[in-house]
């Protein structure tokens, strides 16, 4: 869902902008408070492995496709949105400065629906229901939600523009990722954090076990 | 024991390196070429027949004019490998950045 430039009008592309560099400012706290030696090789593992897996698009049917967004992943392994709102700024800096992969304009609407609406929508609805449903269905369920919702996001923004009319606009963006969020961020997100908290799960956040209490 | 952790949390970096890289690789012969959700709608609610020509109707004025080195991941002239070389490099990139960045931005270690 990554918006070109052109696609919105500057006024308000500088609004996304502002909205954005608030929770950019925050994510630089998060990092200069909880992002210690031992989280940064996994950050980086994250970064690398969410570009690479955002230039794999998934068909899905109607001639469309799709890719992983990794917000939720990202915010649940490192146990802060914060952490996702980071990432996915660098990942669609480099997309949109070396590879024409979002618009540069634009950028603080992508870096908004799928940085921070993404990454909070995937933190909170996972720590809602992982001591329900358990890591697995927790983890498919936050990744489903988070793009989901924030395909939505982008399409209200769409509107606001004056692309799309918010009807059409809203039922087939929420279509296509709600069929990519099952394919692409629900299985992908919920495979990842189980292998790794099979492997090495002393290097998933303590706020994102079962059990655990939730702070932001 | 603080080196021998650190020493194992080098192990998921380059383990997450080895996986991107993979997929990096991979990427140019398995990914759908088809538009994505959002440029479909694009063709679907504004028309013109393909995103490019849907942008064109849509026809806002960029203040810059920019074209970035590798766009829509591929190098000009190199096909299917210039592709594969453009993702690898972006994966790459990304693992470079988000490591610097994230020991300069981090929490400092208390000695």
């Amino acid at each position: 869902m990554h918006i070109g430039d052109g696609l919105i009008p500057l006024g308000q592309t500088v609004i996304y902008w502002l909205i954005a560099l608030v929770f950019i400012i925050k994510s630089l706290e998060w990092a200069r408070k909880d992002l210690d030696e031992m989280k940064v090789p996994m950050l980086a593992a994250l970064g690398a492995g969410i570009f690479a897996i955002q230039a794999m698009n998934i068909p899905i049917p109607w001639g469309t496709s799709g890719h992983m967004v990794g917000a939720a992943l990202i915010a649940i392994i490192l146990g802060s949105p914060f952490a996702a709102v980071l990432l996915l700024t660098l990942v669609l800096v480099v997309q949109g400065v070396m590879f024409a992969d979002g618009g540069i304009t634009v950028m603080g609407a992508n870096i908004v629906n799928m940085g921070v609406v993404g990454g909070f929508v995937g933190f909170y609805s996972y720590n809602a229901m992982k001591n329900s449903i358990g890591i697995t269905g927790a983890s498919f369920a936050a990744g489903w939600l988070s793009i989901f919702i924030a395909s939505l996001v982008c399409a209200v923004e769409m509107y606001f523009a004056g692309t799309f009319p918010l009807k059409e606009g809203l039922l087939l963006m929420g279509l296509y990722h709600a069929v990519i969020g099952v394919v692409g961020e629900g299985f992908i997100t919920a495979l990842a954090l189980n292998r790794i908290m099979a492997v090495r799960p002393d290097v998933v956040s303590e706020r994102s076990v079962p059990g655990a209490g939730v702070a932001a | 024991m603080s080196s021998k952790n650190n020493k194992n949390n080098k192990n998921i970096m380059i383990a997450g390196a080895v996986i991107a890289i993979i997929i990096s690789v991979l990427a140019p012969f398995l990914a759908s070429s088809n538009p994505d959700g959002l440029d479909m709608n694009l063709i679907n609610l504004v028309g013109g027949g393909s995103e490019e020509h849907a942008e064109e109707l849509i026809g806002e004025k960029m203040p810059i004019e920019y074209e970035p080195p590798m766009p829509d991941y591929s190098i000009e002239g190199m096909g299917k490998l210039g592709e594969v070389g453009a993702i690898v490099a972006g994966t790459l990139l990304m693992l470079g950045i988000s490591f610097g960045l994230g020991k300069v931005l981090g929490k400092k270690q208390g000695t």
